[in-house]
């Protein structure tokens, strides 16, 4: 294990993605070390929720230049549920609701396919039970909404808290943030920030997502990047969150490529 | 060309047959193309079928009814109480009369057994509930093989304020046809629940019709059909107020995945002077393929005052984010359409109180989808 810190955990080169025929990312690069928090920063348009749905593996997410490296492998390779095996985990954006499958049932059911992925013992009831009641407690998350339906009627910030709980249960070496915080209030945005900080550890890394520096105030970054038209366009560290808190994306966006900035605007 | 068969299957003047077969025109004359011999009564179970039905829970509680004949040798009634009479007449005609509550439910099973050749059965069931609240599971089974096709009457006659739960698994292989004409007449302040599973069949054919006679009598009709390969169910619900204050609520979901064809079409009749009754339809379709097919037809006819009425009838594909959400934790795609299959047909299935009937049944539904 020693030095595992230091390896690679995700290395993306020049990435480039179209959906619906239109080219979203444009050569993205990105490198993440295990133990690594990263933040995703950008303006609306920039890319930002594509490149977690296309880490994920979702459907009509099309790459046609560039790799990702996870580990040892190909992650655009495999099948979503085998990257969520393999410890890869979105949050997503917009947390799916899906009446008549209950939650419990489900986190059971993905928790277990995972272990058998991976060759270890599925849990028992008991043991699951044990598990999500711990995880419940650190997310502040009531037991109620277990017996119901996978994010049937749960509040904006309950779903982003499960979420975050299905992390934290899931226990996953790299977790993608897509906009976490989009939509919470201040005790909500604690929660999740604290849920995140309880599982940084030196084998896992983070990429956090999101248009505000508020977040990051909270789940302090390592390296906070900048996307802007598809591609990184500035890297730098927690301080640089603020700068662009101070000056707008525009001001990144003029510093990297002023003759786009002048032509198209941001 | 099918106009033996036709005469023969369903109910109102020629017309209305004609209108009511229209989805299953081509299949049924399929079938009428066929030459029949009379199916053997005393054709030997395979045990493959035995195995379908020998359900310990309801030992002693079990009517078996092997290509349209009722059977001694699988019949097992000791443990029904006196509450219950089976009796027989000629022609392949039965009748189930109970008087006074069952606590545990009756099982009838119909089993579908093929011939050297070709052949067919016919049979009429009367349950008349004169008392209490009674609780029935019906089976139709069939082993593969040369073709069968199966012909089934039943009335169902629930005396005023009288309570029947039925359970109805049809469950068929691609050799098997079956036609059922159920016709229920509901007294006053009496309930009716049934829950239909359809699955499988070359062509399975189901004419349910409900009087609600009595004023407050009471329909929950609730159903689930889940079809493959080239299935071809095909649902015809009728239920007609005729009286005050009666009520219906409707609640079926269909599934149909790689050929299959499914047909619903749910009728809702209001008499004059069925005044304040209250009429409730949900229809919702799921199809797993390009190349499946699913009619749904809802219709509504109101002849009285001061009634409420609602219905829905959907026909879509299953929720791609939903099953991306339940993959992107971990799920395997077959898993995660199972699951999703399920919960689309869970609703139909809530009704049920036997925990483990309904779990059956919820599992013989997603097995529509193949486990990997």
């Amino acid at each position: 294990m020693t030095g595992k810190e230091n390896e690679n955990m995700l290395k993306i080169e020049n990435l480039h993605v179209r959906v619906a025929g239109k080219e979203i990312l444009k050569g993205l690069s990105l490198e993440v070390k295990a133990g690594e928090v990263h933040a995703i920063m950008g303006p609306n348009g920039a890319g930002k929720s594509t490149l977690g749905n296309v880490l994920a593996g979702r459907e009509g997410y099309e790459v046609t230049q560039g790799s990702v490296v996870y580990g040892d492998k190909n992650l655009l390779e495999l099948e979503p549920e085998e990257r969520a095996a393999e410890g890869v985990f979105l949050a997503f954006q917009y947390p799916v609701e899906i009446p008549g499958v209950n939650n419990t049932y489900f986190l059971r059911a993905a928790l277990n396919a995972q272990r058998k992925h991976r060759g270890e013992a599925e849990l028992d009831s008991m043991q699951f039970l044990k598990r999500v009641r711990e995880k419940l407690a650190v997310l502040h998350l009531k037991d109620e909404l277990l017996h119901r339906a996978v994010n049937e009627g749960f509040s904006g910030g309950e779903k982003k808290r499960n979420e975050i709980f299905q992390m934290a249960l899931l226990e996953p070496k790299l977790a993608i943030l897509d906009e976490t915080d989009s939509g919470l209030d201040i005790d909500a945005l604690k929660m999740v920030a604290d849920g995140v900080n309880a599982m940084r550890s030196p084998e896992r890394a983070f990429l956090v997502v999101t248009h505000y520096q508020r977040l990051l105030d909270y789940i302090v970054p390592d390296v906070v990047h900048v996307l802007a038209d598809g591609r990184i366009v500035e890297s730098g560290d927690a301080g640089l969150a603020h700068k662009l808190e101070e000056h707008g994306y525009a001001w990144v966006a003029g510093r990297q490529a002023p003759a786009e900035a002048v032509a198209g605007g941001v | 060309m099918s106009a033996p068969l036709l005469e023969e299957f369903g109910r109102g003047d020629a017309r209305e047959r004609e209108e009511s077969w229209r989805y299953s025109k081509t299949a049924l004359r399929a079938l009428a193309q066929q030459d029949y011999a009379v199916a053997d009564a005393r054709a030997a179970l395979p045990d493959t079928l035995l195995e379908q039905f020998d359900w310990a829970a309801t030992r002693g509680r079990r009517v078996v009814v092997v290509n349209g004949v009722f059977s001694e040798a699988h019949s097992d009634i000791s443990g029904v109480g006196a509450s219950v009479t089976v009796g027989e007449s000629a022609g392949n005609a039965y009748s189930i009369r109970i008087d006074g509550d069952i606590e545990r439910p009756m099982h009838v099973v119909y089993a579908n057994v093929p011939s050297a050749q070709s052949s067919r059965w016919q049979a009429n069931v009367e349950v008349t509930v004169v008392s209490g609240r009674a609780r029935v599971i019906e089976q139709f089974i069939g082993a593969q093989g040369e073709s069968v096709l199966g012909s089934l009457r039943r009335r169902y006659d629930l005396a005023d304020a009288t309570q029947l739960d039925l359970v109805s698994l049809c469950e068929l292989p691609e050799s098997v046809a079956m036609y059922r004409l159920v016709e229920a007449r509901v007294g006053a302040k009496a309930r009716l629940h049934t829950t239909h599973v359809l699955l499988g069949g070359r062509l399975q054919r189901l004419d349910f019709q409900v009087d609600l006679a009595g004023s407050e009598a009471r329909l929950e009709s609730r159903g689930v059909f889940a079809l493959r390969g080239r299935d071809h169910a095909d649902t015809q619900l009728d239920v007609r107020h005729l009286a005050r204050d009666t009520a219906c609520d409707v609640v079926w979901r269909g599934v149909a995945d790689a050929r299959a064809r499914g047909i619903f079409r749910g009728a809702i009749t209001v008499a004059q002077g069925a005044d304040g009754s209250d009429a409730k339809l949900s229809n919702k379709n799921l199809l797993l393929s390009s190349s499946a097919e699913i009619d749904t037809q809802p219709a509504l006819e109101i002849y009285a005052d001061e009634v409420k009425a609602a219905h829905g009838a959907t026909v879509g594909q299953i929720d791609e984010r939903a099953l991306f959400y339940l993959r992107s934790r971990g799920i395997p795609l077959a898993v995660a359409r199972r699951m999703m299959v399920t919960a689309f047909c869970a609703e139909a299935l809530a009704g049920i109180g036997d925990a483990d009937l309904r779990e059956l049944l919820a599992q013989r539904v997603q097995a529509v989808l193949p486990a990997e």
